[in-house]
């Protein structure tokens, strides 16, 4: 209940700071929309050209592309504007206030900065998670829907796990701008579907840096490919990763030691 | 004006040296997107045998080529001159006896993409072994024909960012802006495939933009895929959009200085 208050506190905050700039909020959705309007030509171009990508069809990719948008709504809403507010604060020690409060601190980082538009993208993707799977066909059961939305959110909670790992590190070295550029640098591999690239390819987005694992992965489950022991690896390895990464979180706050006095 | 130019390339190599960490991610971000297209075509070709005349070798020579053109052809301008106009910081470099964009910013340019390139080589190397293109179709004059319009290409796409960072002048932020003009480079410059798989109606209006000059042009003459008309033809066009963009550049910037009102000073 108090988590929930402050989050609607967060979001109220942000609503103010965007209406500030509603110019701005207004030709941000215009471009988003423009965007959208070049996946799906590219992927019309595609499918013009061939009847499958790797054994998926048309219908497959648009839900793909849903999943993808999720993910990266994700990195646009929250990840990037608390990161640049997080390396700021370590540089100026105004990380301070943020420790002193009585609240869990990675709660705290993860969510005083939310792009607020950006919710409206939540529900694009959501529409297009929709018509993919129905145009895919009549084979999805309301059991692979549902391991679909099960694993999109394991997926999604590694990669948040990798973000918190990746900023933690900037408690020991201080000056570390570049910790979320290589997250950002791959996510447009998680446009398509893993199993069409290399295997070295698909071996840095699948273990490396697992964009994969929250975008083709949930796709399989929803084409039925995935057996239940692998469900289970993916659900174990996201707690694992969520539970790693708090950890070193919590050994980073100790490392802190204040900038300014 | 020899001497100018060599010290701000001093200065400007330095700058950019300093920062050869965000330089290397810079790369790696901007080396993801062929990589994924040219996975994505390599597999269609592979199952179909060849996708509307395209082969797998087509493509990965395409997107390999495309690696070095767009490098050589991009800028940086909008990264690094825009928030100039926007806190007024530009002030300093206006009272100074020289273009600001023309010599200053061009020279910084030119210095960030031969760091670029000399991170691109190794990385292009390792991708290599990686696909194994066939470059058997690559001809010396190709090649040599290639550098000349890609010279051209550089500066007609610089022109035209400078014109649009120097929108900042008047809406103060240009982001959203250069987006768009981002998109356009996308769908038309043969970016995202090789043109002739771009839907007709895109083909068409291709032939009317300076895009393809960018990266379509320059890597089908070093893959030899022109004929002598073609070849003139995109010479001919690409002196006549250095033309354009020259004369576009300078009128956005004369109007858009005098209405520079320097910000924060």
């Amino acid at each position: 209940m108090h988590t929930l208050k402050l989050l609607s506190a967060f979001f109220k905050v942000n609503v103010q700071m965007a209406l500030a700039y509603r110019a701005d909020t207004v030709v941000n959705i215009l471009l988003n929309l423009m965007w959208l309007g070049w996946e799906l030509l590219s992927l019309s171009i595609i499918f013009n050209n061939t009847e499958t990508l790797g054994g998926w069809g048309i219908g497959e990719l648009i839900a793909l592309l849903g999943v993808f948008r999720l993910v990266n709504t994700m990195m646009i809403a929250l990840i990037w504007p608390n990161t640049e507010k997080f390396n700021q604060s370590i540089r100026d020690g105004s990380m301070d206030y943020t420790i002193l409060q009585p609240v869990n601190s990675m709660f705290l980082v993860t969510f005083s900065r939310i792009t607020v538009w950006r919710i409206w993208d939540l529900i694009l993707a959501t529409v297009l998670i929709v018509v993919g799977v129905n145009m895919s066909g009549g084979t999805t059961t309301a059991l692979h829907i549902l391991t679909f939305i099960l694993l999109a959110i394991t997926g999604t909670l590694i990669i948040y796990s990798l973000w918190i790992v990746l900023i933690a590190l900037t408690f020991w070295f201080t000056k570390f701008d570049n910790n979320v550029t290589i997250l950002q640098a791959l996510m447009d591999a998680g446009r398509y579907p893993a199993t069409v690239y290399p295997v070295w390819l698909r071996v840095i987005v699948t273990f490396i840096i697992p964009i994969a694992v929250a975008t083709t992965i949930p796709l399989q489950a929803l084409r039925g490919e995935l057996a239940s022991g692998q469900i289970l690896m993916f659900v174990a390895i996201s707690v694992a990763s969520f539970w790693v990464a708090s950890k070193i979180w919590k050994a980073g706050l100790r490392q802190y030691s204040g900038a300014s006095s | 004006m020899f001497l100018i130019i060599k010290r701000l390339w001093q200065v400007n190599w330095a700058e950019q040296w300093q920062y050869r960490a965000n330089l290397i991610m810079y790369l790696l971000y901007w080396l993801v997107s062929p990589i994924i297209y040219l996975a994505v075509w390599t597999s269609i070709a592979k199952v179909k045998g060849d996708v509307n005349g395209f082969t797998v070798n087509d493509f990965t020579t395409y997107y390999m080529v495309l690696l070095i053109c767009d490098q050589i052809t991009s800028n940086i301008i909008i990264h690094t001159f825009a928030y100039k106009i926007q806190d007024g910081s530009l002030s300093g470099e206006l009272i100074r006896p020289i273009h600001p964009m023309l010599t200053n910013a061009l020279v910084n340019n030119v210095a960030f993409k031969m760091l670029t390139i000399m991170g691109l080589v190794p990385v292009w190397f390792i991708l290599f072994f990686l696909f194994k293109p066939d470059f058997s179709s690559v001809t010396l004059a190709g090649v040599l024909l290639s550098i000349p319009a890609m010279v051209l290409a550089f500066f007609t796409g610089f022109l035209l960012s400078a014109a649009i960072t120097s929108l900042a002048f008047w809406t103060t932020r240009v982001y959203s802006i250069h987006e768009f003009y981002f998109a356009l480079i996308l769908l038309f410059s043969g970016q995202f495939v090789p043109l002739t798989l771009m839907p007709q109606v895109i083909q068409n209006i291709t032939q009317y933009l300076p895009f393809q000059l960018l990266i379509y042009y320059p890597v089908q003459l070093i893959l030899g895929k022109l004929s002598a008309e073609q070849i003139t033809q995109g010479y001919v066009m690409s002196f006549v959009w250095f033309g354009i963009s020259l004369l576009f550049f300078n009128w956005v910037w004369r109007n858009g200085v005098k209405r520079y009102s320097a910000v924060g000073a």
